[in-house]
């Protein structure tokens, strides 16, 4: 049956050459398991579209609802949390997979001649990635989609001569707001798909045409050659269940992040970008002032040009690491960077203060009644009263809450008046003094 | 070179079947997440419509309420109207109000005492039977339950142009 529908199909579309072209390539070396990393990019890829065209059945890309629909989806949409949960461990797992695939390509020296264009579309590829993880990071229009776009932007916006016009461009207007939501779904949805498969075809079409580069023992490459069905196949399969059932896990496990929607008004907030960014934004805290532009401009710049340029940088036609040993520094001393850079962030981040909503309530309330006029706190304020810097240490809720209602009860001599605070402030101004320690409690 | 054809089959074969194992998994989830929100209904609540006071025996009021509509994510609040009615043995009656032919709004012509759909003519009796005209079914009555002396119901409207009841 399948071999007759096949000749009935062959006879008309001469699928023959075809398959010899797609499946009987042969790979100088024979298949292994360092080259399935290609093939697994592509299969994340091909996850992000079929996900990203179902989230888009329910998303509505509008300030008044896009947060809205998210939660829709989260909450009341059967499957919806693990949809969503694919959609966004998958992007992670597709530039995972695409570090991966650059580190092998660039360990055999695959992108020596004449391989350059291969390389040159994969960079291309890859940043088109990283302008996918930055749109999409926005479309739940929540807190962190918010001040993590609004940083990010205006990190574009400090960029010399051009800077504040781009930044303008990206808003599509003045603030980061209903226009920009709309681009960045256009972009992300219509723009960067289309342009991502275009691309990738060409990377695959130039693959067929100049082959793989194989071993970089040539005479293993001349020894052994095999075609790409269906040992090769198979090994990219496993690879693609194993990372597949990854994502799935933590698509189930742990569900994609929505935190409260944007609120422009709201500072407290702390934008922390996606995890693929964090070494840059780690890297942007060290250039200030003047320098920013080394940051901002210069380093990111150096980056892609030799990332662009390194077929033409790295050109000896020896592929063996050891003839290429000032690359194989430079890459090292690079990753090394990367990898610290975002262990820095990291650890800096899970030290950040986590305030409770009833303490930040405790703080305003603290700001309404004008406390600051009698005390102090790190500084700020006048000293008339006891410094309340580590008071939280001292009291206890009781005393407080006793304190606040009637202060002479227990310091007979204070000049501090009863407020006559209603319970929900009584408390939410007691959490806030008992937050005020020289160690925070998370 | 046979073990070698049986190798490349078994090859083959393991690779269908992690295909069709990642093909499932995400198949389902999706076909469900597509499918099953559209075929959910809403929970139907009992509303306030009014006071008893406000029906006079044998004279049907078109009362008005507000229904708030949940259409997938988005909330809105649509105002709809009842034709109420107390009969001669003091039952409170509702009806949905919309015609059982095509779905006009139909009203109460007081002196003919009956309802009068303008669309095609159709005559409802107080108690909802047709009279006259191309209406399949007598008029969709709703539930009503008493609060005290507040009259409460459950909006539904239903499928037209067919004989048997079928809440849309």
């Amino acid at each position: 049956m399948k071999k007759m529908l096949y000749r009935w199909f062959d006879e008309r579309l001469k699928l023959r050459p075809i398959k010899i072209a797609l499946l009987d390539e042969a790979i100088p070396g024979g298949a292994s398991w360092v080259y399935i990393f290609g093939s697994i990019t592509l299969f994340f890829f091909l996850l992000q579209m079929i996900t990203g065209m179902f989230l888009a059945i329910y998303y509505s890309p509008s300030i008044e609802h896009a947060h809205e629909s998210i939660r829709y989806i989260m909450e009341e949409v059967e499957f919806g949390s693990f949809v969503r949960g694919l959609h966004h461990w998958g992007a992670s797992g597709m530039m995972v997979m695409i570090g991966l695939h650059m580190l092998q390509v660039f360990l055999y020296g695959a992108y020596k001649r004449p391989r350059e264009l291969m390389w040159l579309v994969g960079v291309v590829l890859f940043i088109i990635t990283l302008a996918f993880g930055f749109s999409g990071y926005l479309l739940p229009w929540d807190q962190r989609a918010y001040w993590a776009t609004q940083v990010g932007i205006n990190i574009v916006g400090t960029l010399p001569l051009v800077g504040t016009s781009l930044l303008r461009i990206i808003r599509g207007g003045q603030d980061l707001g209903a226009m920009t939501l709309n681009r960045f779904f256009a972009l992300h949805t219509l723009f960067l798909p289309w342009l991502l498969i275009l691309l990738v075809t060409l990377h695959l079409f130039i693959l067929r045409r100049v082959g793989p580069a194989g071993p970089w023992d040539k005479a293993r490459a001349a020894r052994i050659r095999e075609p790409f069905w269906p040992k090769q196949v198979a090994m990219d399969a496993v690879g693609i269940l194993i990372a597949f059932m990854i994502v799935a896990g933590l698509a189930v496990w742990f569900p994609a992040p929505l935190s409260d929607p944007a609120n422009p008004t709201d500072t407290t907030f702390n934008p922390i970008p996606e995890w693929f960014f964090l070494f840059y934004y780690q890297l942007l805290k060290y250039f200030s002032g003047p320098w920013e532009v080394v940051g901002t401009l210069i380093l990111p710049s150096l980056f892609f040009l030799i990332l662009f340029f390194l077929p033409w940088l790295d050109r000896r036609k020896d592929r063996r690491p050891i003839s290429r040993r000032f690359f194989f520094v430079g890459g090292g001393l690079f990753l090394t960077m990367v990898f610290t850079l975002i262990a820095i962030s990291i650890r800096d981040i899970s030290s950040l203060p986590t305030l409770s909503p009833s303490v930040l309530r405790g703080k305003a309330v603290y700001h309404e009644l004008d406390c600051a006029a009698c005390h102090r706190i790190h500084g700020a304020g006048e000293a008339f009263g006891p410094d309340l810097s580590y008071i939280g240490e001292l009291r206890s809720r009781d005393w407080f809450i006793q304190h606040f209602k009637d202060p002479q009860s227990l310091v007979p001599d204070s000049m501090m008046p009863a407020y006559g605070l209603e319970e929900q402030a009584l408390h939410d101004l007691t959490d806030y003094m008992l937050s005020l320690k020289h160690e925070i409690d998370r | 070179m046979k073990e070698h054809e049986g190798r490349r089959r078994f090859l083959a074969r393991a690779t269908g079947a992690i295909a069709a194992l990642v093909g499932v998994t995400i198949g389902i989830p999706l076909a469900g997440y597509t499918i099953i929100p559209a075929f959910k209904r809403r929970k139907p609540v009992w509303m306030d419509i009014g006071p008893v006071e406000a029906l006079r025996t044998g004279v049907p009021t078109e009362l008005e309420l507000v229904l708030s509509v949940k259409d997938g994510w988005h909330k809105t609040n649509k105002k709809k109207s009842v034709w109420a009615a107390k009969d001669s043995t003091g039952q409170i009656i509702v009806y949905s109000p919309i015609c059982t032919h095509l779905g006009c709004g139909y009203r109460w012509v007081q002196k003919k005492q009956s309802f009068l759909c303008p669309c095609h003519n159709s005559v409802f009796a107080l108690d909802g039977k047709v009279i006259k005209g191309p209406a399949p079914r007598p008029l969709d009555r709703l539930p009503v339950k008493m609060d005290g002396d507040r009259i409460l119901t459950r909006y539904k409207e239903f499928k037209a142009g067919i004989s048997r009841q079928i809440a849309l």
